[in-house]
Protein backbone atom coordinates (compact mmCIF):
# COMPACT_ATOMS: atom_id res chain seq x y z
CA UNK A 1 0.00 0.00 0.00
CA UNK A 2 1.02 3.53 -0.97
CA UNK A 3 1.25 6.39 1.71
CA UNK A 4 1.63 9.52 0.41
CA UNK A 5 4.30 12.44 2.05
CA UNK A 6 0.90 13.96 3.69
CA UNK A 7 -0.80 10.88 5.11
CA UNK A 8 3.01 9.81 6.44
CA UNK A 9 3.17 12.75 8.20
CA UNK A 10 0.05 12.90 9.60
CA UNK A 11 0.55 9.07 10.84
CA UNK A 12 3.80 9.95 12.15
CA UNK A 13 2.75 13.38 13.57
CA UNK A 14 6.24 13.78 12.46
CA UNK A 15 7.25 17.43 10.85
CA UNK A 16 8.01 18.15 7.06
CA UNK A 17 11.45 19.47 8.31
CA UNK A 18 12.36 16.45 10.15
CA UNK A 19 11.35 13.90 7.72
CA UNK A 20 14.07 15.59 5.16
CA UNK A 21 16.81 15.68 7.65
CA UNK A 22 16.16 11.42 7.99
CA UNK A 23 15.67 11.11 4.50
CA UNK A 24 18.85 13.18 4.16
CA UNK A 25 20.61 10.93 6.57
CA UNK A 26 19.37 8.19 4.65
CA UNK A 27 17.20 6.63 7.64
CA UNK A 28 14.29 6.67 5.61
CA UNK A 29 14.37 6.04 2.07
CA UNK A 30 10.94 6.04 0.12
CA UNK A 31 10.52 5.43 -3.26
CA UNK A 32 10.76 8.28 -5.28
CA UNK A 33 7.73 8.40 -7.96
CA UNK A 34 7.30 11.97 -9.98
CA UNK A 35 8.57 14.59 -7.31
CA UNK A 36 6.44 12.60 -4.53
CA UNK A 37 8.09 10.20 -2.61
CA UNK A 38 6.09 7.19 -1.84
CA UNK A 39 6.06 5.30 1.72
CA UNK A 40 5.40 2.21 2.96
CA UNK A 41 4.44 0.64 5.73
CA UNK A 42 7.28 -0.87 6.66
CA UNK A 43 8.81 2.95 6.61
CA UNK A 44 5.81 3.92 8.50
CA UNK A 45 7.30 1.14 11.01
CA UNK A 46 11.22 2.79 10.44
CA UNK A 47 10.02 6.12 11.58
CA UNK A 48 8.62 4.55 14.98
CA UNK A 49 11.52 3.08 15.59
CA UNK A 50 13.62 6.34 14.96
CA UNK A 51 11.38 8.06 17.10
CA UNK A 52 11.73 5.11 20.16
CA UNK A 53 15.13 5.74 19.50
CA UNK A 54 15.52 9.56 19.91
CA UNK A 55 12.78 10.03 22.32
CA UNK A 56 12.36 6.79 24.94
CA UNK A 57 15.73 5.64 23.96
CA UNK A 58 17.44 9.25 24.34
CA UNK A 59 19.69 7.86 21.83
CA UNK A 60 21.61 11.25 19.99
CA UNK A 61 21.58 11.77 16.10
CA UNK A 62 24.91 9.90 15.40
CA UNK A 63 24.04 6.71 17.09
CA UNK A 64 20.52 6.55 15.74
CA UNK A 65 22.38 5.99 12.28
CA UNK A 66 24.66 3.24 13.69
CA UNK A 67 21.92 1.25 15.33
CA UNK A 68 19.88 1.46 12.12
CA UNK A 69 23.00 0.37 10.19
CA UNK A 70 23.38 -2.44 12.63
CA UNK A 71 19.79 -3.21 12.98
CA UNK A 72 20.37 -3.23 8.83
CA UNK A 73 22.39 -5.86 8.92
CA UNK A 74 20.51 -7.73 11.40
CA UNK A 75 17.95 -8.36 8.97
CA UNK A 76 20.40 -9.26 6.54
CA UNK A 77 21.73 -11.87 8.19
CA UNK A 78 18.37 -13.41 9.93
CA UNK A 79 16.81 -13.05 6.20
CA UNK A 80 20.13 -15.14 4.84
CA UNK A 81 20.08 -17.36 7.61
CA UNK A 82 16.11 -18.42 7.74
CA UNK A 83 16.97 -19.27 3.71
CA UNK A 84 20.03 -21.57 5.05
CA UNK A 85 18.00 -23.47 7.33
CA UNK A 86 14.45 -23.33 6.09
CA UNK A 87 14.87 -22.49 2.88
CA UNK A 88 12.17 -19.58 2.78
CA UNK A 89 12.31 -15.75 3.73
CA UNK A 90 10.13 -15.41 7.06
CA UNK A 91 7.04 -13.53 6.03
CA UNK A 92 7.55 -13.52 2.13
CA UNK A 93 7.39 -17.51 0.90
CA UNK A 94 7.48 -16.13 -2.50
CA UNK A 95 10.93 -14.31 -2.30
CA UNK A 96 12.75 -17.10 -3.61
CA UNK A 97 11.50 -20.18 -5.69
CA UNK B 1 -0.97 -7.05 35.59
CA UNK B 2 2.46 -6.54 38.04
CA UNK B 3 2.71 -3.38 40.23
CA UNK B 4 4.09 -0.89 37.70
CA UNK B 5 6.82 0.19 39.95
CA UNK B 6 7.94 -3.48 40.49
CA UNK B 7 7.96 -3.79 36.54
CA UNK B 8 10.33 -1.02 35.80
CA UNK B 9 12.18 -1.70 39.19
CA UNK B 10 11.59 1.56 41.15
CA UNK B 11 10.78 2.46 44.77
CA UNK B 12 7.22 4.09 45.27
CA UNK B 13 9.18 7.17 46.65
CA UNK B 14 10.54 7.00 43.15
CA UNK B 15 11.19 10.90 41.22
CA UNK B 16 10.18 11.12 37.92
CA UNK B 17 13.64 11.41 36.89
CA UNK B 18 14.39 7.98 38.83
CA UNK B 19 11.64 6.60 36.82
CA UNK B 20 12.53 7.60 33.67
CA UNK B 21 15.90 6.24 33.45
CA UNK B 22 14.80 3.03 35.36
CA UNK B 23 12.48 3.03 31.83
CA UNK B 24 15.35 3.97 29.47
CA UNK B 25 17.70 1.35 30.91
CA UNK B 26 15.03 -1.24 30.44
CA UNK B 27 13.96 -0.06 27.04
CA UNK B 28 17.07 -0.19 25.29
CA UNK B 29 17.86 -3.78 26.44
CA UNK B 30 13.80 -4.82 25.25
CA UNK B 31 12.83 -2.70 22.75
CA UNK B 32 11.27 -5.19 20.44
CA UNK B 33 13.89 -3.97 16.98
CA UNK B 34 16.40 -4.51 18.50
CA UNK B 35 15.81 -7.95 19.82
CA UNK B 36 13.83 -8.88 16.41
CA UNK B 37 14.09 -13.01 17.79
CA UNK B 38 12.69 -12.95 20.94
CA UNK B 39 9.13 -12.90 21.88
CA UNK B 40 9.64 -12.64 25.29
CA UNK B 41 11.37 -9.18 24.96
CA UNK B 42 8.44 -7.80 22.93
CA UNK B 43 5.99 -8.92 25.76
CA UNK B 44 8.37 -7.69 28.36
CA UNK B 45 9.10 -4.24 26.87
CA UNK B 46 4.57 -3.82 26.21
CA UNK B 47 5.00 -3.95 30.19
CA UNK B 48 7.60 -1.85 30.56
CA UNK B 49 6.40 0.26 28.43
CA UNK B 50 2.87 0.62 30.07
CA UNK B 51 3.79 0.83 33.32
CA UNK B 52 6.32 3.67 32.38
CA UNK B 53 3.06 5.35 30.25
CA UNK B 54 1.25 5.13 33.61
CA UNK B 55 4.12 6.52 36.18
CA UNK B 56 5.32 8.81 33.64
CA UNK B 57 1.85 10.57 33.80
CA UNK B 58 1.62 13.00 37.18
CA UNK B 59 -2.19 12.63 37.26
CA UNK B 60 -2.27 8.88 36.08
CA UNK B 61 0.09 8.12 38.85
CA UNK B 62 -1.69 10.07 41.18
CA UNK B 63 -4.68 8.00 40.61
CA UNK B 64 -2.83 5.40 40.69
CA UNK B 65 -1.14 5.81 44.11
CA UNK B 66 -4.63 6.78 45.47
CA UNK B 67 -6.07 3.13 44.52
CA UNK B 68 -8.46 5.08 41.83
CA UNK B 69 -7.30 3.03 39.11
CA UNK B 70 -5.34 0.04 38.64
CA UNK B 71 -2.66 -1.05 36.16
CA UNK B 72 -4.57 -3.12 34.10
CA UNK B 73 -4.96 -1.92 30.56
CA UNK B 74 -1.52 0.11 31.00
CA UNK B 75 0.00 -2.38 28.61
CA UNK B 76 0.96 -0.52 25.59
CA UNK B 77 -0.78 -0.78 22.42
CA UNK B 78 1.97 -0.35 19.79
CA UNK B 79 1.61 -0.48 16.02
CA UNK B 80 4.00 -2.99 14.51
CA UNK B 81 7.20 -2.52 15.05
CA UNK B 82 9.74 -2.60 12.39
CA UNK B 83 10.90 -5.82 12.85
CA UNK B 84 7.70 -7.22 11.60
CA UNK B 85 8.26 -5.74 8.13
CA UNK B 86 11.99 -5.44 7.82
CA UNK B 87 12.71 -8.61 6.11
CA UNK B 88 9.41 -8.45 4.18
CA UNK B 89 9.32 -6.84 0.47
CA UNK B 90 8.55 -3.31 2.08
CA UNK B 91 11.85 -3.65 4.19
CA UNK B 92 14.43 -5.47 2.24
CA UNK B 93 15.16 -2.29 0.78
CA UNK B 94 17.19 -1.39 3.96
CA UNK B 95 19.20 -4.35 4.20
CA UNK B 96 22.73 -3.86 3.52
CA UNK B 97 23.88 -5.63 0.60
CA UNK B 98 26.30 -8.12 1.81
CA UNK B 99 28.45 -6.07 4.11
CA UNK B 100 27.39 -8.24 7.33
CA UNK B 101 28.63 -11.54 5.88
CA UNK B 102 30.41 -11.64 3.11
CA UNK B 103 33.53 -12.77 4.51
CA UNK B 104 32.20 -16.22 5.80
CA UNK B 105 29.98 -16.22 2.99
CA UNK B 106 32.49 -17.33 0.14
CA UNK B 107 33.25 -19.95 2.49
CA UNK B 108 29.44 -20.99 1.77
CA UNK B 109 28.33 -22.05 -1.67
CA UNK B 110 24.94 -21.73 -0.34
CA UNK B 111 25.29 -18.60 1.15
CA UNK B 112 27.19 -16.99 -1.43
CA UNK B 113 24.71 -17.70 -4.06
CA UNK B 114 21.90 -16.95 -1.97
CA UNK B 115 23.45 -13.54 -1.54
CA UNK B 116 24.44 -13.15 -5.45
CA UNK B 117 20.42 -13.79 -6.30
CA UNK B 118 19.26 -11.37 -3.59
CA UNK B 119 21.71 -8.87 -5.03
CA UNK B 120 20.64 -9.68 -8.42
CA UNK B 121 17.27 -9.49 -7.62
CA UNK B 122 17.31 -6.42 -5.69
CA UNK B 123 19.27 -4.81 -9.32
CA UNK B 124 16.63 -6.14 -10.84
CA UNK B 125 13.43 -5.24 -9.05
CA UNK B 126 11.24 -3.09 -11.39
CA UNK B 127 10.76 0.54 -11.07
CA UNK B 128 7.56 1.77 -9.20
CA UNK B 129 4.34 2.34 -11.21
CA UNK B 130 3.28 5.94 -11.92
CA UNK B 131 -0.61 7.24 -12.10
CA UNK B 132 -1.66 9.85 -14.33
CA UNK B 133 -5.37 11.13 -15.42
CA UNK B 134 -6.08 11.64 -18.89
CA UNK B 135 -9.31 13.59 -20.20
CA UNK B 136 -10.54 13.34 -23.15
CA UNK B 137 -12.89 14.81 -25.60
CA UNK B 138 -16.65 12.48 -25.85
CA UNK B 139 -15.65 11.87 -29.83
CA UNK B 140 -11.74 10.71 -28.96
CA UNK B 141 -13.15 8.31 -26.45
CA UNK B 142 -15.49 7.18 -28.90
CA UNK B 143 -13.34 7.17 -31.84
CA UNK B 144 -9.87 6.67 -30.30
CA UNK B 145 -7.35 9.02 -30.45
CA UNK B 146 -3.54 9.63 -29.90
CA UNK B 147 -2.96 12.33 -26.76
CA UNK B 148 0.53 13.48 -25.76
CA UNK B 149 0.74 13.66 -21.60
CA UNK B 150 3.05 15.98 -20.34
CA UNK B 151 4.91 14.84 -17.38
CA UNK B 152 6.08 16.63 -14.29
CA UNK B 153 9.80 15.93 -14.90
CA UNK B 154 9.36 17.59 -18.68
CA UNK B 155 9.17 14.81 -20.48
CA UNK B 156 6.35 13.35 -22.23
CA UNK B 157 4.34 10.78 -22.83
CA UNK B 158 2.18 9.26 -26.04
CA UNK B 159 -1.31 7.59 -25.15
CA UNK B 160 -3.06 5.52 -27.68
CA UNK B 161 -6.33 5.49 -26.62
CA UNK B 162 -8.35 2.71 -27.73
CA UNK B 163 -12.38 3.39 -29.84
CA UNK B 164 -14.79 2.63 -27.21
CA UNK B 165 -12.56 3.37 -24.07
CA UNK B 166 -15.13 3.99 -20.75
CA UNK B 167 -15.20 5.98 -18.02
CA UNK B 168 -12.87 5.66 -15.60
CA UNK B 169 -10.85 2.72 -17.80
CA UNK B 170 -7.21 2.48 -16.81
CA UNK B 171 -5.02 1.80 -19.41
CA UNK B 172 -1.21 0.83 -18.38
CA UNK B 173 1.59 1.71 -20.98
CA UNK B 174 4.31 -0.87 -19.45
CA UNK B 175 7.68 0.18 -19.11
CA UNK B 176 6.28 4.12 -19.05
CA UNK B 177 6.42 4.33 -15.34
CA UNK B 178 9.44 4.96 -12.73
CA UNK B 179 12.88 3.85 -13.48
CA UNK B 180 14.38 0.85 -11.76
CA UNK B 181 17.00 1.69 -8.75
CA UNK B 182 18.99 -0.85 -10.70
CA UNK B 183 19.24 -2.30 -13.43
CA UNK B 184 15.39 -3.67 -13.96
CA UNK B 185 12.98 -2.34 -15.92
CA UNK B 186 10.80 0.57 -15.45
CA UNK B 187 7.40 0.42 -13.88
CA UNK B 188 4.40 0.91 -15.68
CA UNK B 189 2.54 4.20 -16.34
CA UNK B 190 -1.10 3.90 -15.12
CA UNK B 191 -3.78 6.56 -16.99
CA UNK B 192 -6.99 7.20 -15.55
CA UNK B 193 -9.26 8.35 -18.49
CA UNK B 194 -12.07 10.71 -17.50
CA UNK B 195 -14.34 11.47 -20.08
CA UNK B 196 -15.32 15.41 -21.08
CA UNK B 197 -19.21 15.69 -21.79
CA UNK B 198 -20.74 16.25 -24.93
CA UNK B 199 -22.46 19.39 -25.87
CA UNK B 200 -25.07 17.03 -27.66
CA UNK B 201 -24.00 13.02 -27.26
CA UNK B 202 -24.41 10.94 -24.34
CA UNK B 203 -23.48 7.20 -24.03
CA UNK B 204 -25.46 4.30 -22.79
CA UNK B 205 -22.71 1.43 -22.62
CA UNK B 206 -22.41 0.66 -26.34
CA UNK B 207 -25.15 2.97 -27.69
CA UNK B 208 -24.71 6.58 -28.33
CA UNK B 209 -28.08 8.72 -27.40
CA UNK B 210 -29.03 12.04 -28.85
CA UNK B 211 -31.88 14.07 -28.33
CA UNK B 212 -32.96 15.54 -32.30
CA UNK B 213 -35.35 18.65 -32.28
CA UNK B 214 -37.72 18.44 -35.07
CA UNK B 215 -40.12 21.03 -36.43
CA UNK B 216 -43.64 20.03 -36.44
CA UNK B 217 -44.43 19.37 -40.06
CA UNK B 218 -41.31 16.78 -39.32
CA UNK B 219 -43.16 14.89 -36.93
CA UNK B 220 -46.53 14.83 -38.31
CA UNK B 221 -45.72 14.99 -41.93
CA UNK B 222 -42.79 12.66 -41.58
CA UNK B 223 -39.28 12.87 -44.12
CA UNK B 224 -35.95 13.19 -44.28
CA UNK B 225 -33.39 14.69 -41.69
CA UNK B 226 -29.77 14.81 -41.40
CA UNK B 227 -28.52 13.38 -38.05
CA UNK B 228 -25.09 13.87 -36.33
CA UNK B 229 -23.37 10.60 -35.31
CA UNK B 230 -20.07 10.24 -33.92
CA UNK B 231 -18.77 10.10 -37.06
CA UNK B 232 -20.33 12.68 -39.12
CA UNK B 233 -24.17 12.94 -40.27
CA UNK B 234 -26.40 10.76 -42.08
CA UNK B 235 -29.60 10.89 -43.09
CA UNK B 236 -32.26 9.36 -41.46
CA UNK B 237 -36.16 9.21 -41.84
CA UNK B 238 -38.64 10.73 -39.29
CA UNK B 239 -41.80 8.43 -39.68
CA UNK B 240 -45.29 10.05 -40.00
CA UNK B 241 -46.97 10.85 -36.75
CA UNK B 242 -43.86 10.90 -34.83
CA UNK B 243 -43.98 12.61 -31.29
CA UNK B 244 -41.36 13.74 -29.05
CA UNK B 245 -40.15 10.84 -26.75
CA UNK B 246 -40.33 8.50 -30.07
CA UNK B 247 -36.55 7.02 -30.51
CA UNK B 248 -35.13 5.96 -34.15
CA UNK B 249 -32.43 3.22 -33.68
CA UNK B 250 -29.29 3.69 -36.04
CA UNK B 251 -28.16 0.44 -36.23
CA UNK B 252 -24.35 0.24 -35.97
CA UNK B 253 -23.68 4.35 -35.36
CA UNK B 254 -22.91 3.69 -31.94
CA UNK B 255 -19.35 2.88 -30.01
CA UNK B 256 -17.61 0.24 -30.71
CA UNK B 257 -17.89 -2.95 -28.79
CA UNK B 258 -15.02 -4.71 -27.29
CA UNK B 259 -15.63 -7.75 -29.23
CA UNK B 260 -15.81 -6.32 -32.36
CA UNK B 261 -18.72 -4.85 -33.72
CA UNK B 262 -20.57 -1.51 -32.76
CA UNK B 263 -23.41 -0.32 -30.94
CA UNK B 264 -26.35 1.59 -31.79
CA UNK B 265 -27.11 5.27 -32.05
CA UNK B 266 -30.21 6.33 -30.37
CA UNK B 267 -32.02 9.45 -31.66
CA UNK B 268 -35.21 10.88 -29.30
CA UNK B 269 -37.16 13.41 -31.39
CA UNK B 270 -38.00 16.23 -29.40
CA UNK B 271 -40.87 18.04 -31.62
CA UNK B 272 -40.20 21.83 -31.30
CA UNK B 273 -42.84 24.76 -31.90
CA UNK B 274 -41.30 28.12 -33.66
CA UNK B 275 -39.52 30.04 -30.54
CA UNK B 276 -41.47 33.28 -32.11
CA UNK B 277 -45.26 33.56 -32.44
CA UNK B 278 -45.95 32.21 -36.21
CA UNK B 279 -49.07 33.87 -37.65
CA UNK B 280 -49.50 31.62 -39.74
CA UNK B 281 -49.46 28.57 -38.05
CA UNK B 282 -51.62 30.13 -35.33
CA UNK B 283 -54.23 31.31 -37.90
CA UNK B 284 -53.69 27.55 -39.29
CA UNK B 285 -54.68 25.95 -35.95
CA UNK B 286 -57.47 28.50 -34.71
CA UNK B 287 -59.36 27.30 -37.90
CA UNK B 288 -58.03 23.47 -37.54
CA UNK B 289 -60.57 21.31 -35.15
CA UNK B 290 -58.97 17.88 -34.17
CA UNK B 291 -60.33 14.72 -33.86
CA UNK B 292 -62.22 13.09 -30.99
CA UNK B 293 -59.18 10.96 -30.60
CA UNK B 294 -57.20 13.83 -29.93
CA UNK B 295 -56.61 13.98 -25.96
CA UNK B 296 -53.00 14.13 -25.34
CA UNK B 297 -54.22 13.98 -21.17
CA UNK B 298 -56.94 11.40 -21.89
CA UNK B 299 -54.69 8.92 -19.18
CA UNK B 300 -54.49 12.06 -16.59
CA UNK B 301 -58.57 12.29 -16.14
CA UNK B 302 -59.78 11.04 -12.81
Amino acid sequence: MIITKTEFLLRTHLDQQTLEVWIQEEWLSPEQADTEPQFSEADLARAGLIRDLQGDLGVNKEGVGVILNLVDQIHSLRWALANRIGGKTPQDGSAEP
Amino acid sequence: MKDPYETLGVAKTATAEEIRSAYRKLAKKLHPDLNPGDKSAEEKFKQVAGAYDLLSDTEKRRRFDAGEIDASGAERQHERYYKDYAEAAGGRRYQSASSGFDDFASQDDFLAELLRRRQEQARRAPGADRQYQLEVDFLDAVNGATKRITLPDGGSLDVTIPPGIEEGQVMRLRGKGAPSRGEGPAGDALVEITIRPHRFFTREGDDIVLELPITISEAVLGGKVKVPTTTGAVMATVPKGSNTGTTLRLRGKGAPKKGGGHGDELVRLKVMVPAAPDPQLEEFLSGWTPGASYDPRRDMQS
